[in-house]
């Protein structure tokens, strides 16, 4: 089963290279160490989110909701810490990791029970989430800070690495664990494949759907918590700009967006080449407007790239 | 459009055929459902077509409705040559097609129905006065009640039939093709329907007639063919054969050396499944029946009699079914189809559609072997032997294990599924029409496995369109018709004139009544 390392997964890694040295042969300070670690750094946050979207997509859904969950667990923990409250402020970050799970269930309950499309439903679960923190806070920004954990793990580094890297390392390894060496992990990639059959080989679908989106819930929930803490604060719509490119980091990783095929290897690429595609954009001296006309364009460049290498080896 | 009357070339030769089809085969890889067949429906005449499910019947008819094109053979309108490639050309050259399985979209309305396709309609405005025939038609067969702006999926199954009748009757066929058109209606709508039928026949229409109902086709038919295995065995006028002669025509002699033999039955056999007054929704109604240890048992019928929903029913698929289920003795709830598989149960289904509900076919047949037994208790999946042995009785050909399971041909594909449930080692199996499209020695191979597991324990419940099947390899047989059981039979009972006047339910002395 070592197929999680296939040439649709190599295909982000290739562009990262490529997008590393054509890059430096304008900015040569992109090949430092500083400016590489700092790319790490940040794209965890995006990776963690990718992380929780590859189980998801995996099976053959999606979650929308990735914003306000992201969103809503950062104002959480930042309101627990913010309280004063040294118990309270020690439960942030499981704290949040549960309202990530909660909402995870409440995807699975409308994915699996009442069988509505993951699309609609998690959309709709989204815009709810955006209406309760805007009832909670009134529209003004959240108050409230981040633990000195959160900080850490968003800022810290050890051995020269950041922790936040680390992190999403030691996230995506644990979940590849899951996904290749249990039972979940064949019935999420069946279940993308062919729910029915599934269904049919007698696999509880449903208890897989939730524990799908819970777990992509978590993920969320944790890419939140880092970026409260790289913030240093939460504040109203700070997931909106993630959900396009956690999509688009996923599915660069050659993971199919139908479902079954792919793995997070291939996301983790996606991420990295994605979060450095944005970078190297903005230290060029370019509009906003041709900014995101350009990261678009080599978006789908990459796709069309792989839907063509597939045409022509069937 | 003129169209009408271009073709109203005047009729001198009577007997000249108005459609031949000559030497036409339609092969499906190695499957033969139609080979090299003759037949030529007269102008002005109702044709009724016989065989059995899988004779070649609805192949025949989709070829002509330009639905499937004959992979060699002509086909001949009005003395010409003619290629049907899309429905759409055959209907312009005024051959419908009413099917069997419903044409109508569901989230349409009447009206929105009957214009799709018409003639005149396509680009442009849509001719709504070709609604005045089909709202003429509706009211000669009782649909007077039928509103224009009703959406279908609002209507009763009748009532949709009915639709059917008149949205092929509007587009004025020359030859109207009415498969198992009247299977919903009642005996008075029938009546009417027929009368239509026969308005259109004397005014110069021919029509091609497929229905199970024996009485149906002797009201109604002027001449009738029989199919048999994809070949017309025999055309005749209505009235020139018997019952029985025509039942006989149908079935055909067979060699029987495809089956094992049977063993003597045991009287100490053990019941292993045993169901009592299964219901579910109005579409399976008091099934009761038991499985011993070491039978297999058929169940058989006409397509979509209910037996499928029980198979269903039995393995957890049919949330509101109804009935008390025994294995082992034991009383058992099956919920759903992870609590069939537990080993205190050990039920195994075999699903009727094996490209899509038996087998993933994007995943290695590995993968699809280990999906059941995966995840179960005191069973390691990973363990090649759970699977070895079944592959090797049933000679599975593969170039590979890793390979996607697609790459495998249809017979090897159902030799995939049942490896996958046999490595559960089942108390009782379940197979729905397991043998549907597979080659003969794939066959064989399934059949004298069945038979090996009965013999070791296993119950086994067959569902099968074959009646073959059901006569040379179950022990006995159940027959159903609307959701219920109307007939047992074991040993020599098991006759194919039996079966099939059960799953027409005509028995000698009600041969008419069900409508």
């Amino acid at each position: 089963m070592s197929r999680t390392i296939t040439p649709d997964s190599m295909m982000p890694y290739f562009g990262t290279v490529v997008l590393i040295l054509a890059g430096s042969l304008y900015f040569p300070q992109i090949l430092t160490f500083d400016y590489l670690s700092q790319q790490l750094q940040i794209a965890a946050f995006l990776g963690l989110l990718a992380t929780g979207a590859t189980i998801v997509i995996l099976l053959g859904h999606i979650d929308l909701s990735v914003p306000w969950v992201l969103t809503g667990a950062a104002i959480l923990s930042t309101a627990l810490v913010g309280s004063g409250n040294p118990v309270l402020s020690a439960l942030a970050v499981p704290a949040a990791l549960a309202f990530g799970a909660l909402i995870g269930v409440v995807n699975g309950i409308g994915v699996a029970i009442l069988r509505i499309p993951s699309m609609v439903w998690t959309l709709a679960v989204n815009s709810i989430l955006l209406g309760l923190a805007v009832l909670n806070t009134g529209g003004f920004n959240p108050k409230g800070e981040a633990s000195q954990l959160m900080v850490s793990m968003a800022s810290g580094n050890v051995f020269g690495l950041p922790v936040s890297f680390l992190t999403w390392m030691a996230v995506s390894l644990a979940i590849v664990a899951f996904l290749t060496r249990t039972p979940f992990g064949r019935y999420l990639r069946s279940i993308g494949y062919n729910e029915k059959a599934t269904f049919l080989s007698g696999v509880s679908t449903p208890s897989v759907v939730f524990a799908a989106f819970a777990l992509a819930g978590m993920c969320s929930a944790l890419g939140g918590v880092l970026l409260a803490g790289y913030a240093n604060q939460a504040y109203q719509s700070m997931g909106d700009p993630f959900l396009l490119p956690t999509i688009a980091a996923v599915v660069i990783g050659g993971t199919s967006i139908l479902g079954g095929r792919g793995g997070l290897f291939g996301t983790i690429g996606g991420a990295l080449f994605i979060t450095l595609l944005t970078s190297i954009l903005s230290v060029m001296q370019i509009g906003d407007a041709w900014r995101s006309i350009v990261f678009g364009v080599i978006i789908l460049a990459m796709l069309l790239f792989q839907a063509m290498r597939k045409g022509a080896r069937s | 459009m003129c169209r009408r009357t271009t073709w109203k070339n005047p009729m001198t030769d009577p007997d000249k055929p108005l459609l031949r089809m000559q030497d036409i085969s339609m092969h499906f890889g190695a499957t033969k459902a139609l080979n090299n067949v003759d037949f030529a429906c007269k102008p002005s005449e109702i044709h009724a077509i016989l065989g059995e499910n899988g004779a070649g019947k609805s192949t025949l008819m989709k070829l002509i409705s330009g639905v499937l094109q004959p992979t060699g053979g002509r086909i001949i309108l009005d003395g010409q040559d003619v290629r049907l490639a899309t429905p759409r050309v055959a209907q312009n050259l005024g051959l419908v097609c009413m099917f069997q399985e419903l044409s109508l979209v569901p989230d349409l309305t009447v009206r929105e129905n009957l214009l799709l396709g018409a003639p005149g309609s396509g680009l442009g405005w849509l001719r709504s006065d070709a609604l005045v025939k089909a709202r003429d038609v509706l009211d000669r067969i009782d649909g007077g009640h039928i509103k224009m702006s009703a959406r279908v999926s609002d209507l009763t199954l009748p009532s949709r039939q009915q639709v059917e009748i008149a949205k092929a009757l509007m587009r004025k066929p020359r030859l109207l093709i009415l498969d198992e058109a009247t299977s919903a209606l009642n005996a008075s709508v029938v009546t009417k329907v027929f009368d239509l039928i026969r308005a259109e026949r004397d005014q110069g229409s021919s029509v091609l007639f497929i229905s199970h109902r024996f009485h149906e086709i002797e009201a109604l038919a002027d001449r009738i063919s029989v199919f048999r295995n994809g070949e017309r065995v025999e055309t005749f006028d209505n009235g020139d054969h018997s019952y029985n002669e025509i039942i006989n025509m149908m079935v055909g002699q067979r060699i029987d050396e495809l089956f094992p033999p049977k063993p003597p039955a045991r009287a100490d056999a053990k019941e292993v499944l045993k169901v009592e007054n299964f219901s579910w929704d109005g579409r399976v109604t008091d099934i009761s029946l038991t499985v011993h240890e070491g039978e297999i048992v058929g169940l058989g019928g006409l397509d979509g009699q209910g037996q499928g929903a029980f198979l269903m029913g039995l393995f957890g698929l049919l949330r509101t079914a109804e009935g008390k289920v025994t294995v082992a003795g034991k009383p058992v709830s099956v919920t759903s189809p992870k609590a069939a598989k537990q080993p205190d149960i050990a039920l195994a289904f075999i699903p009727e559609d094996r490209k899509t509900e038996g087998l993933i076919q994007d995943q290695s047949i590995l993968e699809n072997l280990q999906l059941a037994a995966i995840g179960l208790k005191d069973l390691d999946a990973s363990n090649p032997d759970l699977y070895q042995d079944t592959l090797e009785r049933l000679e599975l050909k593969h170039g590979g294990l890793e390979l996607p399971v697609s790459s495998l041909s249809g017979g090897n594909q159902q030799k995939v599924v049942l490896a996958k449930w046999l490595a559960l080692k089942p108390r009782c199996l379940l197979l729905a029409d397991p043998t549907r499209g597979i080659d003969v020695k794939t066959k064989t191979q399934i059949y004298s496995m069945l038979r090996r597991l009965a013999d070791q324990g296993t119950a086994i419940l067959l569902l099968s369109t074959d009646y073959e099947e059901l006569i040379q390899l179950c022990d006995e047989t159940h027959i159903f018709y609307a959701g219920r059981l109307v007939s047992s039979m074991r040993g020599d009972d098991m006759t194919a004139q039996n079966i099939i006047a059960a799953s027409l339910n005509v028995t000698e002395k009600r041969k008419v009544v069900h409508a």
